[in-house]
């Protein structure tokens, strides 16, 4: 069986953001980028597919040079393939783009599952992972929390989560694409070392841009939220802080 | 001229429309009274009845009845809705940007040729162009995303719009329709819900609510924010990557998937304030926030707000709190 995983490089949001000077997309030297969230959890839920059924997993990774990296990553963890997808930064977040991208590849490997974080942190369109299935006319869900597959490879299980912490059950017949929210255990870490000697030896397959590629829309404008403050925000050094907290809970009853 | 339509494609659980169903419903509505639009709610369901004679603040109510709609199967969602929404035309089609609206965004942004704008917090017509607003970056970034002609899709944002402009004292007409083709087979069985254990503490019905977000680095340091909830005669409650992690129980998690809570205090510690977990505790009473980054959105629905570690923070509050009951 063949799982492919999309791993997308997005913008860290714990570092500060910094907006280009057009007004309507990132500065892109002034921002860290990092492998998206969710696509880190498809990636170990595929490793954990990957134990029980022997299969073959293929990341995938997206982006520029920093890509390079979530490989060497996804292969000291266990991945048994990488390939590249250069995507020219201006194009990043586009979903749409990168369904069209991805797509001719993805329908000749003939992979069983495909599996990537169900949003990215810089989307604002429908979502990679169902536009790709559309392209590739197989089944989608998304907000995936756990998967569990026939040994035959005919059909998954997977658990999808919905408000209130209910989870709904249902059978898929693969091939399939599902968008992962969370895998069934934390990402595994590997050390440094390892990373650095998988970088080494990384063999990565290269894919070129099909001729006929499809962008989606693009923001008229980008800007920062904080604009509208709202919280009084109190001063001085942590114990300042816990004086006057203790003295707000206090006037409203609470401590 | 015929006016232009939105539809609203509802969501609803075990014979109930869920709120986002009346906060989308609001949210077309305002867009639609500006411009002198029409408002279709559209209703997938197995038994229409229990959404008959509502009061919704629609033009008009479609039900498009079949047995497979009982329960929100993305397939039977994607094969029923392109046809129809054909059928009807409309400019603007509204889904919930949530566990079931993501499954359709694709297959109806793809089956339709439209853009599908997620993320949206506000809803607003231009003269002929549609201008939505969406939140991105975990709630860090702003975009205002233009359509001019053409069929638009928006995911809305939970909590963007107010629940009780979803109904009003009218009930609009209602229609019972058939699917419009065959709906089996399909590629997607919906089995099961499975409902959450509840042996754990129901941290919807706790009044104090401290919540542990990434900024707490590890487990270990859990345990001096559970003693400061504890002094407050309160419960620990988390964000998604906490929850993730192992370190909390799924029952704890606070926000879309999570539970939505409205204590009378939220002192959310290191919490970004993404807006997955906020429009699950937005309606707290008092929300304290302390995180290390100035710009993080949590700040932005705080109402008192502090930059410090709050992992120096916690041992002094709870500190100065056992003192301040002491001193009573």
């Amino acid at each position: 069986m063949k799982i492919a995983v999309i791993l997308r490089q997005v913008p860290d949001v714990v570092e500060e953001l910094v907006i280009a000077e057009d007004g309507r997309s990132l500065a892109e030297d002034e921002v860290m980028h990092i492998t998206n969230e969710g696509d880190e959890h498809a990636l170990e839920e595929a490793l954990i597919l990957k134990a029980r059924h022997a299969a073959r997993v293929t990341a995938v990774a997206v982006g520029g040079d920093d890509a390079k990296d979530a490989l060497a990553t996804a292969v000291a963890k266990g991945a048994d393939e990488a390939i590249l997808v250069p995507i020219p930064s201006e194009h990043r977040g586009d979903n749409v783009r990168l369904a069209s991208v991805l797509s001719p590849a993805m329908k000749s490997a003939g992979y069983s599952l495909i599996l990537t974080g169900v949003w990215a942190a810089d989307q604002v369109d429908a979502g990679l992972p169902g536009l790709l299935a559309m392209h590739l006319s197989v089944p989608y869900v998304g907000g995936v929390m756990s998967v569990s597959l026939e040994p035959d490879g005919t059909k998954g299980t997977v658990c999808k989560e919905f408000p209130g912490s209910r989870l709904g059950v249902m059978e898929v017949s693969l091939p399939a694409v599902f968008g992962i929210q969370s895998a069934e255990q934390p990402p595994r870490y590997v050390p440094v070392s390892r990373v650095v000697q998988a970088k080494r030896t990384l063999q990565v397959i290269e894919l070129a841009e099909p001729p006929q590629v499809v962008g989606g829309m693009r923001a008229a404008k980008l800007t920062k939220s904080s604009a509208a403050a709202r919280a009084e925000m109190l001063p001085g050094d942590a114990k300042h802080v816990a004086e006057q907290l203790v003295r707000i809970l206090r006037e409203r009853g609470i401590a | 001229m015929i006016p232009r339509e939105i539809v609203v494609v509802a969501e609803h659980m075990g014979g109930e429309l869920n709120d986002i169903t009346l906060e989308m419903l609001a949210g077309a509505h305002e867009l639609a009274y500006s411009v002198g639009w029409h408002v279709t709610c559209l209703i997938l369901a197995d038994d229409p009845k229990p959404f008959q004679g509502l009061s919704l603040t629609a033009d008009k109510v479609i039900v498009v009845k079949d047995s497979s709609l009982g329960a929100p199967n993305p397939a039977a969602y994607a094969r029923v809705l392109p046809r129809l929404l054909k059928d009807l035309a409309p400019r603007l089609v509204i889904l919930g940007n949530t566990s079931i609206g993501i499954d359709l965004a694709g297959p109806l942004s793809y089956g339709l040729g439209a853009p599908a704008i997620s993320g949206c917090v506000g809803l607003r017509a231009e003269g002929d162009r549609i201008v939505v607003t969406s939140r991105l970056c975990g709630g860090k970034l702003v975009a205002r995303i233009e359509q001019g002609e053409g069929l638009v899709i928006v995911l809305v944002m939970p909590g963007s719009f107010h629940r009780e402009l979803g109904m009003r004292d009218e009930i609009p007409p209602f229609e019972i329709r058939s699917a419009p083709a065959a709906v089996k087979p399909l590629s997607v069985r919906f089995v099961e819900f499975i409902e959450p254990k509840m042996e754990d503490v129901d941290v919807r019905k706790i009044p104090f609510l401290v919540a542990a977000g990434r900024g707490v680095q590890s487990k270990d340091n859990l345990a001096e924010l559970e003693a400061l909830a504890r002094e407050l005669g309160g419960a620990l409650c988390a964000t998604r990557p906490v929850v993730d992690q192992g370190w909390l129980p799924r029952t704890r998690q606070v926000g879309r998937s999570g539970m939505t809570v409205k204590p009378r205090l939220y002192l959310a510690l290191g919490v970004s304030g993404a807006p997955e977990h906020t429009e699950g505790m937005n309606g707290s009473e008092l929300i304290i926030a302390v995180n290390k980054d100035p710009e993080a959105p949590i700040f932005d629905i705080a109402h008192y707000g502090a930059t410090v570690d709050m992992l120096e923070l916690v041992p002094i509050l709870l500190e100065k709190i056992k003192e301040a009951k002491g001193g009573r």
